[in-house]
């Protein structure tokens, strides 16, 4: 996973993310689908989180996905909180993505665009801590991309 | 199946006290006790409902009351504590066991947001996820999405509640806020504001609870049944309360306030509209609009016009938090469904005073948190 020359990266949470931590276009939520009962939920587990039983694999969540609902958090949550200081509000909100899942996540654009049914994509970035890389997550607004590239 | 009764109750007032836990809860069970006419030597098993409390408080609570050697446990289920340790005594009571017994609901909280790392994982308070008031504006924002419920309509139950603490010593605040007040008081989370969400406080509840025969033989003036004590946790994806990291877009399993009332009509044999007052969880004002629906008072969706047409209102067909709810009581969270029992139990002896309604017989109180820890507790005289 560690290429030369870079510190060692670490997910911000074990098995929240599937693909090469060492390069970041090819980093996907990971998800969990149970072939039992059909359920997707986030992460890597080797329990389904709905019937219970063995029957998961570990899947790449899709990176695109639309805001089923969201909030503006205006004040600065308690702990150990890791965002841009000084504080700043930021949009949090459930993404629904492909795979019939909702993802609770940081949305990284202006406030004021935030609205239900934003087309969104998923947007790993690096977080320095105690000299260590951490791989982070947040969703972004499409066009943003179009407009960086 | 013998029927439970509560034959005392008794509160500390909720709010910020320069007292020790002990002395609050100490102070609300002398108060149930001296309700029920029984002394401490005569309870047979003890419960206390807590959360931010220290191993073993109950016993070092009650020890104030004199030398003990009977169970005494402490019971934690987030808001829900206090519904879970009154049904134990239920069940305790029902069993034939024992026949007296008393529910202590205690806590002392710091001020500010509840410390996250009590419910949260550490990455999410890293990804600044740690925030309560966020999932319950989540919740806000797509009801108004998809009801048309609007900031105003929230603001109207904030309104209502703080109107009704007016008359209630036991709240932290007491005081009536104008509509414009509220709706510019500044946003916590879009779209719930300030004096729209409760605060953790200190504050102790107590009751003491008997069998029905028990109650008769101790010559009880006014007992009030407990026609039906239930607490459940959400199903899988029933519920983004906190601490919520993914929802399912599939499944669709009934909330928790759902299960829990339904648990508790059936069990009852009560519905809804037989209900004559409700005490219920504003933890943030729009939190009741929705709760109106889980609990059959309104279809789904329907929510803001039950507070636009006044019927939660005291005075109204279905009168919702006439303490004030916890918007003004601010929520001691062990205490908190105690406490709201209390509250109900004097609106069925008929002492409620100016929070008074009118011939209660029957009533509801209902707690939810954390993990979509619900209780439902009915009560009837
Ligand atoms: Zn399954």
């Amino acid at each position: 996973m560690t290429a030369q020359n870079e510190s060692p990266r670490v997910p911000v949470r074990e098995g929240l993310f599937s693909g090469p931590l060492s390069d970041l276009d090819r980093v996907t939520l990971a998800g969990s689908r149970c072939s039992s009962c059909g359920e997707t939920s986030l992460g890597s587990k080797t329990l389904c989180a709905n019937c219970g039983k063995e029957t998961v694999r570990d899947i790449a969540l899709g990176t695109r996905g639309t805001l089923w609902t969201y909030t503006v958090v205006r004040h600065r949550p308690p702990g150990n909180y890791k965002g841009p200081e000084p504080f700043a509000p930021f949009g949090l909100g459930l993404v629904e993505l492909p795979e019939g899942v909702r993802v609770m996540a940081p949305i990284h654009c202006d406030v004021d665009k935030l609205k239900i049914g934003l087309p969104l994509r998923f947007k790993p970035y690096l977080r320095k801590d105690d000299g260590r890389e951490v791989v982070a997550f947040a969703f972004e607004m499409e066009e943003t991309e179009a407009a960086n590239v | 199946m013998s029927d439970v009764v509560i034959i005392g109750a008794g509160i500390h007032p909720f709010g910020r006290f320069d007292k020790s836990y002990e002395e609050l809860g100490a102070a609300a069970a002398a108060a149930a006790l001296r309700d029920a006419g029984v002394e401490w030597s005569q309870i047979q098993a003890a419960y206390l409902s807590r959360m931010y409390l220290p191993a073993t408080s109950g016993a070092r609570i009650l020890r104030r009351l004199g030398s003990t050697d009977i169970s005494i446990v402490d019971i934690e289920a987030a808001c829900a504590s206090g519904g879970a340790a009154l049904r134990q005594a239920v069940l305790a009571v029902r069993s034939g066991e024992i026949d007296l017994a008393l529910v202590l609901g205690c806590e002392k909280m710091p001020r500010g947001f509840m410390d996250p790392s009590m419910i949260y994982s550490a990455w999410q308070i890293e990804l600044g996820m740690s925030l309560n008031p966020a999932y319950w504006s989540m919740r806000a924002k797509r009801h108004m999405h998809d009801y048309g419920t609007t900031e105003r309509q929230i603001a109207k139950v904030a309104f209502k509640n703080h109107r009704n603490s007016v008359h209630n010593p036991n709240a932290m605040y007491q005081k009536e806020f104008s509509l414009e007040e509220i709706l510019a008081s500044p946003l916590v989370c879009d779209p719930i504001r300030r004096l729209e969400i409760c605060a953790p406080d200190d504050g102790a509840a107590a009751l003491v609870v008997a069998s029905a025969e028990r109650a008769r033989k101790l010559g009880a003036a006014n007992p009030i049944q407990i026609a039906a004590c239930c607490h459940t946790i959400a199903r899988y994806s029933a519920d983004f309360r906190c601490p919520a990291d993914s929802m399912s877009a599939t499944a669709d399993n009934p909330g928790p306030t759902e299960v829990a009332a339904n648990q508790a009509y059936e069990r009852s044999g009560l519905g809804p509209k037989d209900i004559n007052c409700f005490e219920v969880q504003d933890t943030d004002a729009f939190c009741e609009i929705e709760i109106y629906e889980s609990l059959g008072l309104c279809a789904l969706g329907e929510g803001g016009r039950l507070i636009d047409e006044g019927v939660t209102e005291i005075g109204g067909k279905a009168p919702v938090n006439m303490s004030g709810g916890l918007i003004s009581k601010g929520e001691p969270v062990g205490a908190s469904h105690v406490g709201q029992i209390v509250e109900l139990v004097s609106q069925l002896r008929g002492t409620a005073g100016k929070r008074q309604v009118e011939g209660a017989k029957v009533a509801l109180g209902h707690v939810l948190g954390a993990g979509g820890n619900c209780a439902v507790t009915i009560l009837k005289r």
